[in-house]
């Protein structure tokens, strides 16, 4: 296991070189990471001097976590080794260092083509990179402006970024000799990626982190093209530290939760302090439905590092969730007068309308986000939800099937489709929707009461299916006790009387331990007086037909009608009890 | 005047016309030649006639006295003249009479007293024979008498491999066929010391082998390799930027399909040398493909401005126009560029394209037709007339025209997939497939996203034939050339739909209808697939 030092040495030669290739977010990332690193001594921690360290609660918290991982807090973990991988030195030239210069600062002012152009013809490695980079960069920002001009419904076009073919060329001939460096070789993975090559990506990436581990983008470009654990565990990743970085949010990605926080409690020896860890542990706790934990955790976030914006989407969903609306106008405030502009913002501030209410200009920011970042996942599914809400179908699909096409993991999206074909009366294409949802969460009871819902339905009118559905509902905990009545229902129309009774006697156990009433309420009270009864357990049908007195309604004159029935029969049996007495 | 003065004289001469200054060259050779009489000082007064513009005097002074026009170069500079008058037919019996086969050998040189009044004939010249086999078939081609002309061509390459002017008229007006071309350049006797220019000749020939093979033969060229006499030649330590060969490349990568390279060679070459015309020419052709209208303007404009009487300028601004998609216009401008010279075969298929780009498919027909005819050596008017009968669903009579195309350019990858399309359709899977693979043999750089469509149709054939494994990795092969094809989606949906596995085909029906939402076949597969799909799903339990 790397010490905290080598690691800190690492990340500093990282920042310096990823900032000098225009790779200004994983730069960041790395430099946020570098002040992440705890420091041997609390108080010389090189960072603003307004920052107040973890509060008690946190350092609780991350205190248990790493307990729980390990005896020691500093003691890493048995079994990990990490390889180390030496910091590639940077080819100076000084002839064309200068080159290199007007280039750099070319780039920083987006003058993409003029960069790309002040280093034409050169040779050496950085160079070859910024000038690829500079004109993949050219070439997005003109598909970007072609795609707001022949803007089509919600931003869909066609348009491509013409340098690609250009640039692969040079790239793969490069490869081919074998002079390409790590940065090289990530701007050929996403190059690839976006010409749709998605399995040559997957490895050239591979080989860029294997001989670069410290760019967080190419770990980022490769997390979104595992979409399967298979493909995870079949990547040659060499062992580094970066490496589980990368697998945590893999994990999270995969929905392996647990797996996912383990790794991170181990990240967590070493970079006590980072917020990144921290917004990554509270968004796996949201991903388990453990909002009260997640909020802890914001909330402290946004104490140490008030004008963070990365995650932030996360808080505020949580915050929606748990609709606490006051805090959640509070983060939008905040987010508008940091930086009103960016997409995690426009996020907020969407969710902020909709608690609202106010679905129009929710949808007016999902927009905005979506101008601003066109791969944003979440917003294309919320955005979809409120659609639903507006009642605008056709709009909510597309939305939908925006996110699919960036994600095609994201449940919800898939559950929301289905809901729309499902509205439009279109059974076969739901049912389909349904099962890629219910494929991706497999305990999800919703999922599964819409999938039976639309077996059951008209077209096509698979009872058998139905009920499985049901039952695979049911065995997730179904909240809303929707399942139970179904099946208790299904069974008694299929006349198994002796199913339906079970299933009824489980939904009003559900309901009664909930302390709920309602139609299914009577309607399960009903069936099981009537059913006891017909099978000669008159104690328990006496039971309910009493408890259904309490109800309104044409039900409380059956009961009575049964309850007289009972007590003939009763007395019937007391008759026959007096007759047989001696 | 005495013979030191007269030489004196001789030398001014030879000063004037190198420095263009005619009317001083006349005037002394007038001179001279009216003192001595001699033939060689008539001859040089004639040339400076000839070179001042004063056609009609050359000759009369030429044919002025009969005896002197049994020397054949003297005959060749009044033929000459004539050429300049644009009096073919007399220019021809100038030349006498004399025949030639087809493949370009003299049969009978009917003046047998041919006598040499030139003393110093030396070896650095072209052949006389060959210059007037030259001037023969240009008048021949002004005739419009074509296959005569290029008979002769042929002639004067054989005379004399030196000849470059008469290969460039055979190769750029497209007068032979692949086949033909090989045979005449193996049949030429080159000297030793021109090994050279055989590899010039090859080079400027082969338009569509492996890149491999012809990647060799420039690169020989350019280092000058080819030959141990070669790298001691003046000449050669000049071909490294050789705008001529240069341009040949270029040439050979326009046809392959390369346009970006093609673009960036001749960009490179034009920055040397503006007005390279051949070069120019694949600039704008390849600016076409590459569709940057802009550039083609400026070249445009400028061309006009400097070279209004080439039919390159003209043509260049119908490429314009054919850029930005106006077409009639282009039309005219190609017109124009083929009244200026009749024989720009660039501007002759331009014009049929923009007919099959308005669909006029009639008008396109019409002037393939005329192209085929003349320009009996190129095979795109044969493989656009058979595109445009399939277009008609006149399968039989694509087929032949196609067939036609391959006889005469056998080695066109475009011609195969045609074929292949036309197999297609009349259903004959099998053979269409086999085209097709032939097709892809014939690509001589590595796939580009030009030959996205040979693999689905591939990918298609196969499905037919139900081999649908190989199907599918044609399509994925298709889609990792151009990942957004919607037929490709469509192929590899309809391909896992045959094969029962609905889940692939519906997530690639979908693929495809995201491309192009309202596609009728696409629409209802899906909803085929889903429904089956729906009626037999059983693995979530």
């Amino acid at each position: 296991m790397t010490s905290k030092e080598s690691c800190r040495n690492e990340l500093r030669h990282a920042v310096r070189q990823l900032s000098e290739r225009g790779l200004y977010s994983a730069s960041k990332w790395a430099a946020e990471l570098l002040v992440g690193i705890e420091p041997e001594t609390p108080s010389s921690r090189p960072c603003t001097s307004g920052v107040t360290p973890l509060s008690s609660t946190m350092r609780h918290l991350f205190r248990a976590i790493a307990a729980a991982e390990s005896p020691a807090t500093s003691t890493p973990p048995a079994g990990v080794s990490y390889v180390s991988t030496p910091i590639p030195a940077d080819d100076v030239d000084h002839d064309d260092y200068d080159s290199y210069l007007l280039a750099k600062s070319c780039f920083d002012c987006r003058e993409y083509r003029r960069a790309s152009h002040a280093l034409r013809g050169q040779t050496g490695k950085k160079a070859v990179f910024l000038r690829c980079y500079a004109l993949y960069m050219a070439g997005e920002k003109r598909k970007e402006e072609e795609t707001i001009e022949l803007e089509g419904p919600l931003g869909k076009s066609n348009s491509v970024n013409a340098e690609l073919v250009t640039i692969e060329r040079e790239l793969s001939s490069l490869h081919r000799n074998g002079s390409i460096d790590s940065f090289g070789l990530y701007l050929y993975g996403i190059v690839l990626r976006d010409k749709g090559c998605s399995s040559q990506a997957l490895s050239v990436l591979v080989e860029s982190v294997n001989s670069y581990p410290w760019n967080w983008s190419a770990w980022t470009e490769l997390l979104s093209l595992c979409t399967t654990l298979d493909m995870l565990e079949s990547l040659n990743l060499k062992n580094h530290w970066m490496k589980d970085f990368f697998l945590a949010s893999a994990f999270l990605e995969l929905k392996m939760f647990e797996e996912s926080l383990e790794t991170y409690k181990r990240l967590l020896t070493i970079f006590r302090l980072s917020d990144y860890i921290q917004a990554q542990v509270a968004t796996v706790h949201y991903n388990l439905r453990e909002l009260d934990e997640a909020e802890v955790v914001f909330e402290e976030l946004l104490r140490t590092d008030p004008y963070r914006m990365e995650s932030m989407d996360t808080y505020s969903n949580i915050l929606y969730a748990k609709e606490s609306f006051s805090t959640l106008s509070f983060l939008a405030h905040r987010v508008f007068l940091t930086d009103k502009y960016r997409p995690e913002s426009c996020c907020i501030i969407a969710n902020y309308y909709s608690l609202k209410g106010q679905h129009e200009k929710s949808v007016l920011y999902f927009r905005r986000a979506l101008k601003l970042n066109r791969k944003y996942l979440s917003a294309w599914t919320l955005m979809g939800h409120e659609y639903v809400e507006m009642k605008n179908t056709p709009a909510a699909i597309d939305a939908y099937r925006r996110a699919i096409e960036i994600n095609p993991r994201d449940y919800r999206a898939w559950y929301g489709l289905g809901q729309m074909y499902e509205m439009m009366g279109m059974m076969f294409y739901a049912l389909y929707y349904y099962s890629k949802s219910a494929a991706l969460q497999p305990n999800d009871a919703r999922l599964w009461n819409a999938m039976a819902h639309c077996y059951e339905s008209a077209p096509l009118g698979r009872i058998e299916e139905a009920i499985r559905c049901y039952k695979r509902s049911a065995d997730c905990n179904d909240a809303e006790g929707i399942a139970l009545h179904e099946l208790a229902r299904l069974y008694g129309e299929l006349g198994q009387t002796d199913q339906a009774a079970v299933y009824y006697k489980k939904d009003l156990d559900h309901m009664d331990s909930e302390e709920r009433q309602g139609p299914n309420y009577v309607e399960a009270l009903f069936f099981l007086a009537k059913y006891c009864k017909s099978v000669g357990r008159y104690e328990e049908a006496e039971h309910y037909a009493t408890r259904l007195l309490d109800s309104t309604g044409p039900e409380k004159e059956t009961a009575k009608s049964i309850l007289r029935g009972l007590r003939a029969s009763h007395s019937d049996f007391g008759s026959m009890d007096i007759d047989l007495a001696p | 005047m005495r013979e030191e003065e007269l030489e004196r004289l001789r030398a001014i001469v030879r000063d004037c016309v190198g420095r263009h200054e005619y009317a001083s060259a006349m005037f002394y050779a007038g001179r001279v030649a009216l003192a001595t009489g001699d033939p060689t000082d008539i001859y040089m007064e004639a040339q400076a006639l000839l070179l001042a513009g004063h056609h009609r005097r050359a000759l009369h002074l030429l044919t002025s006295s009969p005896p002197l026009l049994r020397d054949l170069r003297f005959r060749c500079l009044a033929a000459k003249c004539l050429e300049e008058l644009k009096e073919w037919h007399d220019c021809l019996t100038m030349l006498g009479e004399a025949k030639v086969d087809e493949d370009g050998n003299v049969i009978s040189q009917k003046d047998s007293n041919m006598m040499n009044l030139d003393k110093e004939s030396d070896d650095h010249e072209i052949n006389i024979l060959s210059a007037i086999c030259l001037l023969r078939a240009k008048a021949y081609q002004a005739l419009d008498n074509r296959d005569i002309a290029k008979q002769w061509f042929k002639a004067a390459v054989k005379a004399d491999p030196m000849c470059y002017e008469a290969m460039e008229c055979l190769v750029d007006n497209y007068m032979l066929t692949c086949e033909e071309e090989k045979k005449l350049l193996s049949s030429l006797n080159f000297r030793k010391e021109d090994q050279w220019l055989y590899a010039h000749y090859s080079c400027m020939i082969s338009k569509h082998e492996k890149s491999s093979i012809l990647e060799a033969k420039f690169r020989d060229l350019e280092e000058g390799t080819s030959g141990s006499s070669f790298s001691i030649s003046p000449v050669n330590k000049s071909s490294k930027c050789n705008a001529d060969l240069m341009a040949c490349k270029a040439e050979y990568y326009y046809q392959c399909g390369e346009y970006q390279k093609c673009f960036d060679l001749t960009t490179a070459i034009l920055e040397k040398d503006p007005f390279h015309l051949k070069c120019v020419l694949y600039y704008l052709v390849a600016s076409v493909e590459l569709d940057r209208p802009n550039d083609i303007y400026v070249m445009a404009d400028s061309l006009v401005k400097n070279y209004p009487n080439k039919a390159v300028s003209w043509f260049a601004v119908g490429c314009y126009y054919y850029c930005i998609k106006k077409y009639s216009q282009a039309r005219q401008h190609f017109s124009k560029a083929t009244s200026i010279e009749g024989t720009y075969a660039p501007a002759w298929i331009a014009t049929c394209n923009t007919y099959a780009a308005q669909q006029e498919n009639d008008h396109a027909l019409t002037a393939y037709r005329t192209t085929a005819r003349l320009f009996p050596g190129c095979h795109l008017p044969m493989l656009y007339i058979g595109m445009e009968s399939m277009r008609t669903r006149n399968f039989k009579l694509a087929e032949q025209y196609l067939l036609e195309a391959k006889k005469k350019c056998p080695s066109d990858p475009l011609v195969y997939n045609e074929l292949g399309v036309v197999a297609y359709s009349m259903k004959d899977y099998e053979k269409a497939a086999q085209w097709l693979e032939l097709a892809l043999n014939h690509v001589s750089f590595p796939l580009s996203e030009l030959w996205e469509p040979t693999l689905v149709n591939l990918g298609h054939s196969s499905r037919k034939l139900k081999r649908y494994q190989k199907a599918i990795t044609y399509y994925e092969k298709a889609l990792a050339l151009s990942s957004r094809s919607l037929s490709a989606f469509a192929g590899l949906a309809y391909t896992y739909h045959l094969m029962d596995k609905f889940d692939e085909a519906i997530s690639y029906y979908h693929q495809a209808l995201w491309l192009k939402p309202d596609d009728q076949f696409c629409t209802d597969m899906l909803n085929f697939a889903i429904e089956e799909d729906a009626q037999t799903r059983k693995d979530f339990l």
